[in-house]
């Protein structure tokens, strides 16, 4: 390394996940001094976006590489060196699977060639759905680097408090963002498109004129919430009250497992909010309140990052740690990095799967059940690429399948390709929980019938457990000036890890203002001025 | 809001610490040279108006924020990127050595038809040249990418470049505008 680091910061952060870089920006932007490092050599720990190659041999990578005790460094009276990581937050039960032969046999190549006028005319009818084109491993690894695969995919509310935090920090600037184009839901055995806005309500063909009054008096009473509305329901479920106001079961499914994201079990009052929620952030971007970040969730992080170096934020990937320094009272004092240099701060703030063990030993873990799959189409075709949310009642209504299918569009993945997301929280093993979602959207593996499937067939899937700390505590066991960041729940939007942030950042810097506006690069003026004005919206 | 340009172009300055990018940048948007800023602290991206074939074209130029150090760019940096300018020090040979990894580095990391450009900056310190202005020739044919030797404390060649990468990126882009055309994604904006 052509470099020294620092020998002192006031915070040092370590690992790039997504509540580690909104600390990281927030302290660089009040002029803390921070050093964010990272062992990995990637941003964004378990919320990092994958390439098809990378992603190969995800199972096989270790969050804790370049994590080594064999430090030799002085240390003072009472001081003692802890190990760096733990194995306690690690993807679990990782299955990854090819559908696909690894190569085009000749055989196949000079038949197709070869193909009578009949099967020419079938295979350009096909060509329009872009269906058919005939995928190898080869080939799609051909293409690795368009893959930017998701391990915690996100979804943002346009008007949730993600967005709101970019804009008035103007962080905005650092990603692109494309909005959900539908949402869908399974109903009476089909996908349907969720009607989301009034305009949608009125021109939806599936909804009859009575629903459509139903539709938007009902939704009105939500986003009015007035008290003796829902004065009755307050120990019932969202189900009971929408069952008592005798909408059609169409309504009612809408409603409860797409607008309002519930299920059966959901009280009313979340599920209220939850509408609420939904219908905010209507009309702001694009026709669903949804948007997805360009290029994955794993850029995320990164924008942080970037605004945090900006600010002066010193950034190392790829390090080798040597341990933590705690003295007699168990007050962090220092990182070792490398053998032999100690890096001081008064403040140290780590991703969970960084702390060392003595830390986590007591924080639960529920795991959220998650499946990546590669398809060559789309869940519900259309002429033009859609980005797809679709929220899947599993078993009976009780828990909710999120589904994300992205396009190339989105950055992630090679023309003609789909990437599909799913999940949900874990209940037995992650292939189980979401088998019925998955049998239900694509083309089942077993080619037993003639009849053509004109579902998407799945190319590639990864399945794995993810740790969620959601509800755990993060403070007991901790030392006072040491911070534990919660890794990927299974929200759909970033808005927990937000608050998190803010919680972390305001126990070290109480009274100062979090993320406040950074100005944009023509307010800054160093030396002469110039005469170029750009004009403000 | 009224479009105040025809082509916006997102440019990253890339390279070693200290061959002088921040100074570049500044001579470019600014025509100003300060050694104050010394380490790239608060400087993130400059944007300067400029015109070509009568058409007004905005670059937007990225600066790396000091994340060049230890090699830790984004890989979000590189998004949407169209041009590239390599920066070394011609008085530093292990930042021309370091060229290659960085070419590398966009590689893996930038889109594959980047327009890219060689910069041999701080050409007016000739007394203290370690590389010759051959070598930075070479290396460029060897890239097949365009090379100057620049000085953005004597103004030397700055202008020259940008508008050459610029105009370079404007060719390559109305022959396959259609391509481009698609601009469904956004910027979140207040």
């Amino acid at each position: 390394m052509d470099y020294e680091l620092p020998t002192e910061f006031d915070i040092i952060i370590v690992g790039t996940g997504i509540v580690e870089s909104i600390v990281s920006a927030a302290a660089s932007r009040i002029g803390k001094t921070v050093l964010h490092i990272d062992s990995q050599d990637y941003y964004g720990g378990f919320w990092a976006s994958f390439n098809l190659e990378q992603i190969d041999k995800l199972c096989e990578r270790n969050q804790n590489a370049n994590v080594d005790i064999s430090a030799d460094v002085q240390l003072n009276e009472g001081e003692r060196l802890i190990q760096i990581g733990n194995n306690n937050f690690d993807l679990k039960n990782t299955s990854q699977k090819w559908s696909i032969p690894e190569k085009l046999e000749l055989k196949d190549v000079s038949e197709n060639v070869e193909g009578d006028n009949c099967d020419v005319t079938e295979t350009e009818a096909d060509n329009g759905t872009g269906t058919e084109e005939v995928w190898t491993q080869e080939k799609l690894m051909r293409e690795s680097r368009k893959f930017n695969i998701d391990i915690a995919p996100k979804i943002q509310f346009a008007r949730g408090d993600f967005v709101e935090l970019l804009i008035s920090s103007n962080i905005a600037r650092y990603s692109e963002y494309r909005s959900v184009s539908r949402v869908l839901t399974w109903l009476n055995g089909e996908l349907e498109v969720v009607p989301c806005s009034r305009s949608d309500v009125f021109s939806n063909p599936k909804v009859s004129v009575i629903e459509k009054r139903m539709l938007m008096k009902l939704l009105g009473a939500c986003m009015d919430s007035e008290e003796n509305e829902f004065k009755d329901y307050k120990i019932k479920t969202f189900h009971t009250y929408l069952n008592d106001k005798r909408l059609t079961d169409n309504v009612i499914h809408y409603v409860l497992y797409a607008i309002a994201m519930s299920t059966v079990d959901t009280p009313c009052s979340e599920g209220v909010e939850n509408i609420k929620r939904f219908l905010n952030s209507l009309g702001r971007f694009g026709k669903t309140p949804f948007l997805y970040s360009m290029y994955g969730s794993g850029e995320l992080s990164q924008a942080f990052c970037r605004l945090s170096a900006v600010f002066g934020g010193v950034y190392a990937l790829n390090q080798n740690l040597g341990g933590f320094v705690f003295d007699a009272e168990n007050k962090f004092k220092g990182l070792v990095c490398g053998k032999q240099q100690v890096i001081k701060a008064s403040h140290l703030v780590m991703g969970i799967e960084k702390s060392p063990e003595e830390f986590v030993k007591s924080v639960e873990v529920s795991y959220i059940s998650r499946g990546i799959f590669i398809t060559n189409g789309s869940v519900k075709g259309s002429e033009k690429e859609h980005l797809t949310l679709l929220f899947y009642p599993l078993k009976g209504g009780r828990e909710l399948c999120n589904v994300i299918e992205l396009g190339t569009l989105t950055g992630t993945c090679p023309k003609g390709i789909y990437i599909v997301h799913m999940f949900t929280k874990q209940i037995n093993t992650p292939k189980e929980d979401l088998e019925e979602c998955v049998s239900k959207l694509f083309q089942s593996e077993k080619e037993d019938s003639d009849v053509k499937d004109a579902r998407p067939q799945v190319l590639w899937s990864f399945y794995y457990s993810a740790p969620d700390t959601n509800t755990a505590n993060l403070r007991k066991d901790v030392p006072e000036n040491a911070f534990l960041c919660p890794g990927p729940d299974c929200d759909l939007d970033i808005d927990y890890s937000i608050k998190k942030a803010k919680e972390i950042f305001n126990s070290m810097y109480p009274d100062v203002e979090f993320l406040p506006r950074a100005p944009d690069p023509e307010e800054i003026i160093i030396g002469d001025g110039s005469d170029e004005q750009i004009p403000k919206k | 809001m009224a479009k105040t340009y025809d082509y916006l172009f997102k440019l990253l300055l890339i390279g070693d610490s200290g061959v002088g990018k921040t100074c570049v940048l500044f001579r470019f948007s600014e025509d100003a040279f300060n050694t104050t800023f010394i380490s790239t602290i608060g400087i993130d991206f400059k944007i300067r108006t400029i015109e070509l074939d009568g058409k007004k074209i905005k670059l937007q130029i990225w600066d790396t924020a000091g994340q060049e150090r230890f090699r830790t760019i984004t890989t979000a940096y590189y998004r949407g990127a169209m041009g590239i300018m390599l920066v070394y020090d011609i008085t530093n040979e292990k930042s021309f050595e370091n060229i290659k990894n960085w070419i590398r580095n966009i590689e893996e990391n930038a889109s594959a038809d980047v327009e890219k450009m060689l910069l041999g900056n701080k050409c007016e310190l000739e007394e203290k040249r370690q590389v010759s202005k051959e070598r930075g020739e070479q290396l460029a044919v060897e890239y097949g990418i365009k090379f100057f030797e620049t000085s953005a404390k004597a103004s030397i060649r700055v202008e020259e470049a940008f508008f050459t990468l610029a105009k370079d990126i404007k060719t390559k882009m109305d022959k396959k505008l259609d391509e481009v055309m698609n601009y469904s994604w956004f910027k979140i904006q207040c």
